[in-house]
């Protein structure tokens, strides 16, 4: 530790070192006077054959010394000085790398949870998913199961393939009753996946026949209902009324089609293969339900695979016309990609444009260090003229760069932070897997890759000029360049900026716009105080009168409880985004069947209208006497009154719908009774859809949602809808249980989510742009002291002095604007096309974001202007 | 940085070359670079001043020592001495050095080895 030591004794030692390399030239000049040389030249050759006298004196010191640790150290000391020294400078630098870094560390976390982690399964690049092609468009499609069974047959090139496809099952146990989400599947669905059960067993291949009825639950599953009990494999359970074995186990967290609500329970495709009244879905080849996915059997290609299942396919189109004529071909996609679909692309998009906004920040304050270099050239001339090494020099430069993008990091990881918190929640829903977003190794090494790499990108421009500076400019070379090739790439890209700025700015205020109008629109009903549940009535147990039966009393029950007001059922409903598109004939103007309008339709128990908050404007409401027995009758809304009927009234038209009960035998004439309000069954739509209303006890095709306004509170709403379901049959379970509050709140995260992405990306830019000129007006001042205090000297007035920086901006500014503006009405056309909009108008849009952009450029170059216009000329020129 | 001072030399050259001289006597540093310079026929020409980053060093491995006194002409020098610890390297250097030589003699031959150092 002889170091530590030496750290004591160290003031002494370079005391000596400094004291005899003096004795040392003092003896060596009386020397050389002595030989008869003037003290003037022995002084000179003296110092020519000693050598650098400060270089050699700091090695002797360095002997002494960790010279890289305490170098470092002291560099760091100051860096920090320099930066506290410089407040706005260290301000405007560190803010643009934390916005950068900030940015770019939440979208790699978005990209590595998403897009960069393998699918949780063994030699998962093995597993694609298969799907059709239809030869008249390019939108991939589900299989039927004949042909998914022909593949699985005929086909050698997979190890295993395996089929699933998406229901609702209710599991009935021990007296209690659950909706869950469940999946059909083909017997080795899970060994396709390559992956154990967690107790029991998985599907045998004599399960798939019909009458076999067996499920495996998932781990989530078996533990909130069963308590995590293994006498519950081989024990019957009840789904939809029909009793069924729990065979084994899914290993806890798994979740295949990736879904932000994962599975609950699994059962085989016996389930497809049994119906009493009609073909068996197994055996219907237009039926198109199933996705696929296959493990590729070892030392098969995809391509190979791929062109195997189209020789497959043109196979079953040759031989199943009339089904499959147009489908001989097939997609085989790697799973994870298919499986992430756009998502994939979106996440990669906006971690291109994060990525491109890190380069441009980079820039930037690289661009504010060459100004800060400038500032600090005689500081650096002067080290470099005394023998100062220029390694150090850019040493000393990157330390400080170091210090700059370490807080510009931690900053940036707080912001990081921040945005995953606030912005995930919303993406939660549409995005697959976004509820693994965090940090991992991953995340780190690239947090501190991407700070080294900024490092690196922000000293080189500096550290160039210094390497640069050594050789070619002298200590008192006065001569200075005025004009500089990179000032014009600078000038360049800071142009590009303000266009690139602009155009996000003007998307911005688009989607800030539209968002507004979407949640200003009129939805025509009333969304507050209104809840909504659903009830599952499987029809083994729930035959047509037994469901409208229970429907009835279950509405007449929620009626009576205290504090509700009104309740009644519906479904489609209003702002799901589900719909039911029929056509349907208009009796006084007959067409054939291809030529006939369509639209959405419902189904609606009376009072639906006054429970939802919908006005009726013409005609009448339906009542409980609309049922089978009376005269068969509709409810239009205004949109389809006006579309269909234009200039005249719509009640008492007639028209006979596609969409038929089974108790009618084929299509009936209806009578239009009413006319009411557009209720918004689409919240993005642009304009209110036509809706035709259907009495359910006249088309009772299933259980309708409930529908109950009440001034309860939800919890205590919800509790008594389970009480009162409950006791009208204990096993119909309760679910889908929400209000329209969080239904509006949910169809309203897209265009917020959007909204907030592109503002939030707009914003940063817009800031980088300010960065981005003040650096580069900075420089441009700075370099320009001498000129500028020449023209000062002349005689030129101040203000010509501020207007000579003022059109540099205007330059740079306004050839970005128009560079922005004329992209920014190309991609308000694109935007405007996806948002179906027609307004608002764009002139006042654009204006505002070019008013921002003015704003920020002005901001950014009032203290250069300033600094400009106070350069003092005995000073700049005393200066050189 | 560090080396920049022996480019001219083999490594080490410099370090053999001061302890050499300091076998004899205690000397000062301009002492031993006119000593060096003299006895080396000005053959190996370094600057000056690079001895002292070469004298710290050897400080530090403690093959010297360093204490201020009085020169023959009355000047307040720094007096360098060779330790006990520097004696003993010196002596494991020069007979490297010295088997080096040889080695280097035999692979130039007698002829290649009088041009080499009678250039």
């Amino acid at each position: 530790m002889t170091w530590i030591r030496d750290l004591f004794a160290r003031r002494a030692l370079e005391r000596d070192l400094a004291e005899e390399i003096r004795q040392h030239l003092d003896e060596k000049i009386d020397d050389l006077m002595l030989q008869g040389l003037s003290r003037d030249e022995a002084s000179r050759l003296a110092r020519r054959e000693f050598g650098n006298v400060t270089l050699l004196e700091e090695q002797g010191r360095d002997v002494w010394r960790w010279p890289f640790v305490e170098d470092g150290l002291a560099d760091l000391r100051y860096a920090c000085r320099q930066l506290r020294r410089t407040p706005a400078f260290a301000f405007a630098a560190i803010a643009t790398l934390a916005l950068g870094i900030g940015a770019s560390v939440a979208m790699f976390s978005v990209v590595n949870a998403v897009v960069l982690r393998p699918l949780p399964f063994p030699a998962s690049d093995r597993l694609v998913t298969i799907e059709s092609r239809d030869r008249r468009g390019p939108e991939p499609d589900t299989l039927s199961y004949p042909t998914f069974l022909d593949f699985r047959s005929k086909s050698k090139a997979f190890e295993r393939i395996a089929s699933f496809r998406d229901a609702g099952l209710t599991l009935s146990s021990r007296g209690l009753s659950l909706q869950l989400r469940g999946q059909i599947v083909s017997w080795d669905f899970f060994q396709t996946l390559g992956i154990e059960p967690a107790a029991g067993r998985w599907f045998l291949p004599e399960e798939e026949s019909p009458g076999a009825r067996v499920v495996v639950l998932s781990h989530e599953t078996w533990t909130s209902v069963f308590g995590g009990d293994h006498s519950v494999i081989g024990a019957p359970v009840t789904i939809g009324a029909v009793p069924h074995v729990v065979v084994g186990i899914a290993p806890a967290g798994f979740n295949f089609p990736l879904s932000s609500r994962p599975d609950q329970i699994w059962t085989t495709l016996a389930h497809d293969a049994s119906s009493d009244t009609v073909t068996p879905m197994t055996r219907q080849r237009g039926a198109r339900v199933l996705h696929v996915v296959a493990r590729l059997a070892p030392d098969i290609a995809i391509e190979e695979a791929h062109a195997q299942l189209d020789v497959l396919a043109a196979a079953i189109a040759r031989d199943e016309p009339d089904q499959n004529k147009n489908i001989d071909r097939t997609y085989v996609t790697p799973a994870l990609e298919r499986l992430l679909g756009q998502s994939r692309d979106a996440v990669l998009v906006l971690w291109a444009a994060v990525s491109l906004l890190m380069l441009t920040a980079c820039a930037n304050v690289a661009s504010l260090l060459l100004a800060r270099i400038t500032d600090r050239e005689r500081e650096f001339t002067l080290r470099l003229a005394i023998g100062g090494s220029g390694g150090r020099i850019i040493r000393q430069l990157v330390t400080e760069n170091l210090v700059l993008a370490a807080i510009g990091c931690s900053v940036g990881v707080g912001v990081a932070v921040m945005a995953i918190a606030w912005l995930l929640p919303m993406a939660a829903e549409m995005l697959p897997r976004a509820q693994d977003v965090g940090t991992d190794l991953r995340v780190l090494s690239f947090t501190v890759a991407l700070a080294l790499m900024t490092v690196l990108l922000i000293s080189a421009p500096a550290a160039f000029r210094v390497a640069r500076g050594r050789f070619t400019r002298p200590l008192g070379a006065g001569a200075r360049a005025t004009t500089d090739d990179r000032q014009a790439a600078r000038g360049v890209l800071v142009a590009g900026q303000v266009a690139v700025s602009l155009v996000l700015l003007t998307g911005a205020t688009v989607l800030a716009a539209s968002f507004v109008r979407i949640v200003k629109r009129d939805l025509g009903f009333e969304p507050r105080h209104l809840m909504t549940f659903s009830v599952s009535l499987p029809s083994v147990r729930f035959p047509l009168d037994r469901q409208v039966q229970f429907v009835g009393e279950l509405i007449e029950r929620l009626e009576a409880t205290p504090g509700v007001t009104a309740a009644s059922g519906g479904m489609p409903l209003p702002l799901e985004g589900d719909e039911i598109n029929v056509s349907f004939e208009i009796e006084e103007r007959p067409s054939a069947p291809s030529e006939r309008p369509h639209s959405n339709m419902a189904i609606v128990t009376p009072g639906y209208f006054a429970t939802i908050g919908a006005p009726v404007i013409a005609g009448r409401d339906f009542t409980a006497t609309d049922d089978e027995k009376h005269g068969r009758v509709l409810v239009v809304n205004q949109a389809f009154a006006e579309r269909f009927f234009p200039g005249q009234s719509a009640i008492g038209k007639r028209i006979k719908p596609g969409a038929t009960s089974r108790r009618d035998n084929g299509s009936v004439s209806r009578e239009i009774i009413g006319i009411v309000g557009n209720a918004r069954q689409e919240l993005l739509a642009t304009h209110p859809e036509p809706i035709y209303y259907f009495p359910y006890k006249q088309l009772p095709w299933g259980a309708p949602s409930l529908v109950v306004r009440s001034n309860l509170e939800s919890a205590a709403l919800e509790s008594s809808s389970r009480r009162i379901v409950a006791e009208l049959d204990a096993e119909v379970p309760v679910h889908s249980v929400r209000s329209f509050e969080d239904v509006l709140s949910r169809g309203l995260m897209a265009p917020q989510l959007e909204m907030l992405l592109i503002g939030s990306i707009a914003l940063i830019a817009l800031l980088l742009t300010a960065t981005g000129l003040y650096g580069i007006l900075s420089y441009s001042v700075l370099r320009r002291t001498r000129e500028i205090g020449v023209r000062v000297a002349l005689g030129a007035p101040r203000a010509w002095i501020v207007s000579m920086v003022v059109r540099q901006v205007l330059t740079l500014v306004m050839t970005g604007i128009i560079l922005g503006s004329l992209t920014g009405v190309a991609a308000n056309a694109v935007l405007r096309h996806r948002l179906g909009m027609t307004g608002p108008p764009l002139a006042p849009l654009l204006a505002l974001a070019c008013f921002l952009m003015a704003l920020t450029a002005a901001f950014a170059s009032y203290v250069p202007a300033r600094r400009a216009a106070s350069i003092d000329p005995t000073e700049a020129l005393r200066n050189e | 940085m560090r080396s920049r001072d022996r480019k001219d030399l083999f490594p080490g050259a410099l370090e053999l070359m001061v302890l050499q001289s300091l076998r004899q006597e205690p000397r000062h540093g301009y002492a031993l670079a006119q000593h060096i310079k003299r006895v080396s026929n000005d053959l190996l020409s370094v600057e000056e001043g690079s001895l002292y980053p070469a004298l710290q060093r050897m400080l530090r491995n403690g093959w010297l020592k360093a204490r201020w006194g009085t020169s023959a002409s009355g000047r307040r020098v720094r007096l360098y001495a060779l330790t006990d610890k520097g004696h003993s390297h010196l002596t494991h250097e020069v007979s490297s050095f010295e088997r080096m030589l040889e080695g280097i003699r035999l692979v130039l031959g007698p002829a290649a080895a009088a041009r080499a150092w009678k250039p």
